[in-house]
Formats: structure tokens, sequence, C-alpha cells
């Protein structure tokens, strides 16, 4: 893996440069955690290195919650994302499955993923609910992304990971090779430790091939004991980085509007005549679960729960589905 | 190589023509405004502008490309308001989308087709489609119920498909009328006077689901295989293009990968009947 490195303040000033040609969106520390905002140069400061994850997840950038889908696609600026941690890039993979397929490729999804250059971010710390480790995800990214960007006391220190990225950090007289052995193995030492705190902290967690088969087999009990405190608001799904169902809208002059929708609403699945087959609150509930462990990777052999952990702090009824895979865990009585 | 049509926008289509099915169903005749075909089986989605859409099969022959009808049943929001459309209205078609029945499979063999309800609008696309290639097919029997006889549409189609050599067409009715002097029962019932050569045929059943999961059952009593059942499945497709998840049935998208399947490939998928 090719490591360069360039002097903060250096860095900070690239991205000032860059802001003239590219609209930039990094994860920045604000009073509340960590979450994206678009880069200025007054926040160029802020944007934050070595943490966990942003509070919202990185399919934002390529599904807006709201779009009109019969307009122009066409991007009209270059994008650049600073700070996605690697379960979400991972989570790109299901997005691309869907929105990228042969047959009908989505023109305002793919324009976003090709003008997007994709700067991750590692992380030397862990959340709470974090256990992307539990589900074969390294708390670093070595592919899918572009870039990965790490801070080491004063320096910044770039991870080539892609040939995009390699061909924009050329651009950088500034950035060079790094070959400081301390350096590298500082990088390493954080993430071995990372990972061992995410190992540690999620002991006796299924992992991602015993997840189907719990689900596949957990009673009805067991959907109707967790969906108790459901009360269908969706924000698992919203903010999950995988979830990518939507709904179509109407508006005059046969212009759609496409919006972000989720399976635990009520009437997700209503036909006309109204049947609705998830109209019963625990299958409903059941349905998410289904599909995240056991159809998506049937169906696309790429998993569709990166182990962020953002439904588990999303939820307001404080439903914890690492709860529910440790009560159902094979070998526990 | 990728495609760059946009997926979500629609094409206009002229509403030419109405026809009154009966004080339920009508049937809608559209020009779209360019070239377009589709496969009997496969699906569109039919919007009216600034509305709603919603997914129908149209119920006219594949083979017609420069107009095609969809007969839709007012039983919502959206079809409310298409029952009050005249000829020269616009409307939008998405599509066609899914997989529909694959008639080369069909070659060769007799094609029993079970219908209910409103399953009859695909059916009569299958069987303009049937007759078309009617010289490769042994038989093609049609095995209809319908709640009550004004329930049924396309009438004259019946006594027309009994016209045709290699067809045979049967009804039955859950509840008859004063009028009504042929069959009463539910539509398998109607099963039992037909004759077929079990093993060179081929089976489409296609209506209400409750219809379909016991039109199955009795087909697999008769001696069919689960290879040799097509079913048309139906739930709320709403994109059309295996994404926005509305109409997931297990792993299928039934948008996508049906609505045409074939039984052994489903069998094994919970809740295929709901």
């Amino acid at each position: 893996m090719q490591y360069l490195s360039i002097n903060k303040e250096e860095w900070d000033k690239t991205i000032e440069q860059l802001l003239l040609s590219y609209t930039i969106f990094a994860a920045e520390d604000n009073e509340f955690g960590i979450d994206y905002e678009i880069v200025i140069p007054a926040n160029i400061n802020r944007i934050s290195y070595n943490r966990a994850k942003p509070a919202t997840s990185l399919k934002t950038f390529f599904l807006p919650v709201k779009e009109n889908v019969t307009t122009d696609p066409s991007v009209k600026k270059q994008r650049i994302i600073i700070g996605a941690p690697n379960c979400d890039i991972h989570g790109l993979r299901i997005l691309d499955e869907i929105y990228l397929d042969k047959d009908f490729n989505d023109l305002f999804y793919r324009e976003r993923r090709e003008n997007t250059i994709l700067i991750s971010i590692d992380c030397f710390e862990k959340q709470p609910h974090c256990h992307c480790t539990s589900y074969g995800i390294k708390p670093w990214a070595s592919d899918d992304a572009d870039l990965a960007a790490i801070m080491v006391d004063n320096l910044i220190i770039l991870r080539v990971i892609s040939p995009r990225g390699e061909n924009f950090i050329q651009q950088f007289s500034l950035v060079k090779p790094l070959n400081d052995e301390k350096v590298i193995s500082v990088i390493e030492k954080a993430h071995n430790t990372t990972e061992s705190l995410l190992l540690e902290t999620n002991k006796g967690l299924p992992d991602y091939k015993a997840t189907g088969t719990i689900v596949k087999e957990a009673g009805r009990e067991i959907w109707k004991k967790y969906s108790a405190k459901c009360v269908s608001c969706g924000a698992c799904a919203t903010i999950c980085p995988t979830c990518t169902c939507f709904l179509l809208i109407d508006k005059e002059g046969f212009e759609k509007i496409k919006q972000l929708d989720a399976c635990q609403y009520p009437g997700f699945q209503r036909v006309a005549g109204g049947e609705d087959s998830l109209f019963v609150l625990p299958e409903r509930f059941r349905n998410r679960y289904m599909c995240k462990y056991v159809w998506k990777p049937e169906k696309f052999g790429s998993i569709a729960c990166t182990g962020c952990g953002r439904c588990i702090e999303a939820c307001i009824g404080k439903i914890n589905k690492n709860e529910l895979f440790i009560e159902l865990a094979p070998g526990r009585s | 190589m990728i495609n760059t049509k946009n997926i979500y926008k629609p094409l206009r289509a002229k509403l030419t023509e109405v026809i009154d099915e009966s004080p339920l169903i009508k049937t809608f005749v559209l020009v779209p405004e360019q070239e377009f075909s589709f496969g009997t089986g496969q699906f569109i989605e039919l919007s009216v502008d600034g509305i709603g859409e919603a997914p129908f099969t149209p119920s006219s022959s594949p083979q017609i490309t420069d107009k095609l009808e969809v007969t839709v049943m007012r039983t919502g929001y959206v079809t409310e308001i298409m029952h009050a459309l005249k000829p020269g209205a616009f409307m939008g078609i998405r599509g066609p989308y899914g997989r529909g029945y694959p008639v080369e499979v069909f070659y060769g063999k007799e094609v029993l087709i079970l219908g209910g309800g409103c399953g009859l609008a695909p059916i009569r696309s299958l069987l303009y489609a049937l007759e078309h290639i009617k010289d490769n097919l042994e038989k093609v029997i049609l095995c209809y119920g319908s709640k009550t006889p004004t329930d049924c549409i396309y009438k004259p189609l019946f006594s027309r498909l009994n016209s045709i050599e290699k067809f045979e067409a049967y009804r039955t009715v859950d509840r008859s009328d004063d009028e009504w002097d042929g069959s009463v029962g539910v539509v398998t019932t109607l099963l039992n006077r037909i004759k077929i050569d079990l093993k060179n045929s081929i089976a489409v059943v296609c209506g209400p689901p409750i219809m379909m999961k016991f039109g199955t059952i009795r087909l697999l009593e008769m001696g069919y295989n689960d290879d040799q059942i097509y079913l048309s499945m139906e739930k709320n497709m709403s994109c059309g293009l295996g994404k926005c998840g509305h109409c997931m049935m297990g792993e299928f998208f039934v948008c996508k990968d049906g609505p045409v399947f074939r039984y052994d490939e489903i069998k094994n998928t919970p809740d295929i009947w709901k």
C-alpha cells in the first residue's frame, strides 16, 4: 500500500485551492459530534481525522432524500468527500449493485458516483455501537475508496487506494512519498488497537453469516418482543447506509420525484384493493432483518449491514438489533 | 454498453378510446408518441399526469405495436381518476418491465390457462400471442372463473376462442344470476371436464392470490410438476426497475425477476400467496 504525506498546514491550503474547482464535503467536529458539512475556507480547520463515523451515512451524497429524477442528471461541479469511514465505503457496494445494474442504470446515481472523489478516513477510535469487524469489515479502507487520509502529529498521510486517487493526488507537488517507517508503524499500531477494541467489545456478537441463519430461524415471539417498542418511524432505514428503498411521486408535466422510503412505514407493500402483506408490525419489523441478512446477501452476494450501528443510535424505541442477535446466538442457552 | 436512457421518465401516450367493460372496469386504448412494444405478460407503469402511476399488464396483442390496450379496474385513488379520463387526454407509460410469458417454451405443447377475476386482462394478451403461434401449439385451453356473470369482461372473447382451431374456453361463476345457465363453482371445478396430456402440457395461472394458491394446489394434485406451472405474481410494483423495494418477495424483485415465475423458482419463498 502506497503512503504519501503532506504537512497539515499545506494540506489545508490545498483544500482551499481545491474549493475553486470542486464542491467539497467533509466530516467535521461540531457541538453534537461529527457530521458532514460543506467545506468553506472558514471551516477547513474543523475537518476531523482518525475519528469514528459521522452521524450521517455516505449514501446521502448519492441518494438524496428527495430529488426530481426527470430533470438533467449531469453533475455541474465535481465533488470531493473527505471523512467516509470504511463501513460506509463498503455500503456503497450494494448501492452500486442496485443502482448501476446493467439493465436499469440510474443516471443520477451514476453521475454522482463518477464525479465524486472519495477520501476515506481510518477510524482510530470506536463509538459505542460500532461493530464493523463482526461483519468482516476493517476500520480502515483498503479498496473501493480513492484515498484515505490519516493525521499523524502535524502530517496528513494519504494512502493511495484507487488509480483515480493516484491521478488526483499527483497534481499536488507538496505531497511526497512517505518513507518514514515510524509514521507507518504508528498507523499500523492504531489499526491493530482499534480492531482489537472492536473485536473485544463485540465479543459474542454473531458474524454476518450467522446472522442470516438466525433471522431465518427466529420464531414469531422474537419479532413480537423486539418490535414491541417500534413506532414505525423508519429512522433505522433512513440512517442506514445500505437501505435504498424509495417512492416515486408524480408531479405535473409527467415529472417524477424520487423520495427515500422505508419498509417500516405502514402501507409500504399495500396494493390496490388494500391487501398489505406487511400490515402487522412484527412482520414489518422482521422484513427489514430478512432483507438485510438473508435476501440481499442471497441476491447480490454482498453484505447489506456494515455494522455501523447507526440504526441502534437512531431508534427512539431504543431497540438494539445486536441484543437480538446475541440473544439468539448459536450455543447460547 | 451502458444505457443512457433516463429510466424514470415516462413516454407520453394519447388516450384514443375508452371502452366500458363493466361498471368497475374500463379498457383504455393508448397510442404512444414513440415506438413502443412489449412481450406478453410484461407490465407497464401507467400514469395520470401529476396524480400517480400504477402497474398494469397490457391486455392487447403484443403483435400490435402502434397502440396498446390497458384494462383497469377502479379500485383506488389513481384508478378512480383514470376512469374519469376522456379520449384525447395524455397518459404516461414507463416500461415494459419484467419477465413475461416465455411463449417459446410453449412450442409443441398443450397450454392450460387458469384465470380468475381481473387476471383475464393479461390472459387476453397471452391468448392473442398464442393465437399468433397456434400452428406451433398442440392445444390451448382457458378455464376462467369470476365472482358473478356480470364480473366477467370481454364476453365475446369466449365464443371467439371456441371458434378457433385448437382453442377451448370454459367459464364458471361463484354465484349465478337469473340469466346464467353455465357452470357454478370455483374455477378449479372446470379442470374436471378438460382433457389434457399432462406430460406434454404447461399451465399458466393468473388471478387473485387466493385463486392462484388453490389453482396451483389443484394443478399439482392433477399431476403437474412444479416446473410446468407458470404464475403471474402481483405485488406493489412501483418503480418497475428492481430498485424501490416495494415489490420484494423474498430475494426476488417481482417487477424485474417476475412478474411471471415458474412455480419451482418461488415455491420455497415465504408469503408468495399474500
